[in-house]
């Protein structure tokens, strides 16, 4: 059996992410500054290093970046920004579907659960969001050709699933949980919107008081 | 005059007791409605100041302090009201012991306990006051504001609740423990009452306040954080809407590229297994197992007869006896040849026998008693010794002779 070190680097080196539901362990064994060095050390040799979302003590997800940036390793990171920045879309409305049909303040995020079978429900009996789910599911990113709500919703949650956004604790219940991956999404957006000035906050805020009106 | 008021209390009581139902009614309902009420019954409401009228044809609402009585009393969610008027409670403070001095110097002693009881009765229920408003703060903390639905009331909550702590906070800044200790003079009773006991209720307050305001601040980053958020993502959304080719710039192609963009290729694909691994050898059979079960059922080939099963008599066998008990087998013989007791030690030194004392001496005596019952009756075991010297019950051995029984 692997060591709970081992079996962090290995998921390092997996280029999963790191999180209290994905893998509460190596979690915990990464939130230790001595271990995170330790395995800072050993991944050094593989110019890697382990890199988190929010830094120090508040640190909550953990993934594998490289350690220096040579030519090969920005064209690798330069494919992996443009992966993530064409999948923003259509995981954007995909969240706030889940939020509007869920009628929470609160977005998705590390942790929290969804009812996959109330979700469904809420989306058939709704028209608008029931559009809403075939526009989602038919981008690129999650490939459905169908036209019903079932297998669209079930398309999209497996490749949600696959690409590590949410996890199935229970293969015999239709539960799902966010990761920490969505956080990670979360701070890119906010990355890209604070390098880009977009102002998404305030524009958001603009038209939900002219809505208001 | 004591005896008046106990009376007129008890009496208010019972017309509490007596109407419960409505006053609940008008509690959870914020009002109640005069048709629900018996005229008399009303009327009488009304006078006690249980119930009143805000305003000319409106609704009978419940007074104030009967509400918060019950809020109180209920550990009510929705009750938010936090006294911080404490420069009023401190003027009566310094009036009433300002009064209390008064009569003890001119020896009017009943008047200075009167005014005593009564300045205790207002410093407690100023402590009391105090610890109740933080208590109404944590329990609001506690269930993150759940009485309200959505995060911007939250945050309105959590501002309010913020201010009030403020106030509470400038509230206790008002005591100057200088002034009160004056106030006291060198009387024990007003000292230990203004200085001491507030004094201790007081720092409490603040630092329970203090955490109050960090856990309030806490709370509302949180919210904070997960508005933003939805920010965020409708801001994108529409963002998108406005530009649906918008494509962000190529932030990795900076020199100072920042950490979050920083990913590192995937690295390991899955081992293979390693089938000379004993420790391994369990799961590996589990998977073989699992294998074989997928693949085309095989032919059935019947399995070959078992052959027939004799059963034989067993052959005899002799059970080979060790030379110690072909030892007692002869000495036993010689008995009997002899017609005499024989000394089993002066055998075993007549024969050389190789065993030590003891074990012979032991090996005769089991030897005597693994006989038939007919062919014990035809022996008698002589035992040779002496009693022990200090416990008494204990018989040391030293020889044994057999003998043929008479």
């Amino acid at each position: 059996m692997l060591s709970n070190k081992g079996q962090v680097i290995e998921r390092l080196l997996q280029g999963s992410f790191i999180c209290r539901t994905t893998d509460e362990e190596g979690w915990r064994f990464l939130k230790n500054p001595a271990n995170r060095e330790q395995v800072d050390d050993y991944l050094s040799t593989l110019n890697r290093l382990v890199a988190s979302v929010g830094s120090g003590a508040e640190a909550e997800v953990f993934y594998c970046a490289y350690r220096q940036l040579g030519e090969n390793e920005r064209k690798v990171v330069g494919q992996q920004f443009r992966d993530v920045c064409n999948a923003l879309t259509p995981l954007v409305e995909w969240l706030l579907l889940v939020q509007e049909a869920s009628a929470q303040d609160a977005p998705l995020t590390e942790g929290s659960p969804i009812r996959l079978n109330e979700l469904q429900g809420i989306v058939e009996d709704t028209p608008a969001f029931r559009e809403q789910l075939a526009r989602i599911s038919h981008y690129r990113l999650f490939g459905s050709t169908s036209a019903s709500v079932d297998a669209q919703i079930k398309q999209v949650f497996k490749k949600l699933c696959d690409m590590g956004y949410l996890i199935r604790p229970n293969p015999e219940k239709q539960i799902y949980i966010g990761t920490g991956k969505l956080d990670y999404l979360y701070e890119v957006i906010r990355f890209i919107d604070e390098a880009e000035g977009l102002a998404l906050e305030d524009r958001a805020e603009a038209a939900s008081q002219s809505s208001l009106l | 005059m004591s005896g008046n008021l106990h009376q007129a209390g008890v009496r208010f009581l019972r017309q509490l007791g007596r109407h419960a139902e409505p006053i609940m009614d008008a509690y959870l309902a914020g009002s109640i409605s005069d048709e629900a009420l018996e005229p008399g019954v009303q009327e009488r409401l009304v006078k006690d100041g249980i119930l009143y009228r805000p305003e000319p044809g409106a609704d009978l609402h419940l007074r104030r302090t009967v509400r918060a009585l019950l809020e109180e009393a209920l550990k009510d969610d929705r009750n938010r009201q936090i006294d911080a008027n404490t420069g009023a409670t401190l003027a009566t403070f310094r009036t009433l012991a300002a009064h209390y001095t008064e009569a003890r110097h001119q020896g009017d002693f009943a008047a200075a306990d009167a005014y005593l009881s009564d300045l205790r009765e207002h410093v407690y229920s100023f402590c009391e006051g105090l610890g109740h408003g933080i208590r109404v703060l944590w329990s609001r903390i506690n269930n993150e504001f759940g009485y309200v639905g959505s995060l911007n009331a939250k945050i309105r909550e959590n501002e309010l609740a913020q201010t009030q702590v403020s106030e509470m906070l400038a509230g206790l800044e008002l005591i100057d423990f200088q002034d009160l200790a004056d106030t006291a003079g060198d009387l024990r009773e007003l000292r230990r009452l203004l200085v001491t006991s507030l004094q201790r209720s007081v720092s409490d307050a603040y630092l329970e306040l203090g955490v109050v305001q960090a856990r309030l601040l806490d709370l509302l980053g949180r919210f904070r954080k997960i508005q933003g958020r939805t920010r965020l993502l409708r801001g994108w959304s529409l963002h998108v809407e406005q530009q649906p080719d918008y494509q962000p710039g190529q932030h990795t192609a900076l020199p100072q590229m920042p950490q979050l963009l920083n990913l590192a290729e995937a690295l390991l694909a899955p081992a293979a297994v390693d089938i000379h691994d004993s420790v391994q050898e369990a799961e590996l059979l589990a998977l073989a197992a699992q294998v074989r079960a997928q693949r085309d059922e095989r032919a059935l080939v019947a399995l070959p007869e078992a052959g027939e099963t004799l059963l034989g008599e067993v052959e005899s066998f002799e059970v080979q006896a060790s030379p110690i008990q072909e030892a007692v087998q002869e000495y036993l013989c010689q008995v009997i040849e002899r017609g005499q007791p024989i000394s089993a030690l002066a055998w075993r030194a007549e024969q050389r026998l190789p065993w030590d004392e003891e074990t012979w001496l032991y090996q005769v005596i089991g030897g005597y008693e693994a006989l038939p019952d007919e062919q014990k009756d035809y022996f008698e075991l002589l035992p040779e010794g002496e009693d022990h010297p200090v416990f008494t019950g204990n018989f040391i051995v030293r020889d044994l002779a057999l003998c043929l029984s008479a």
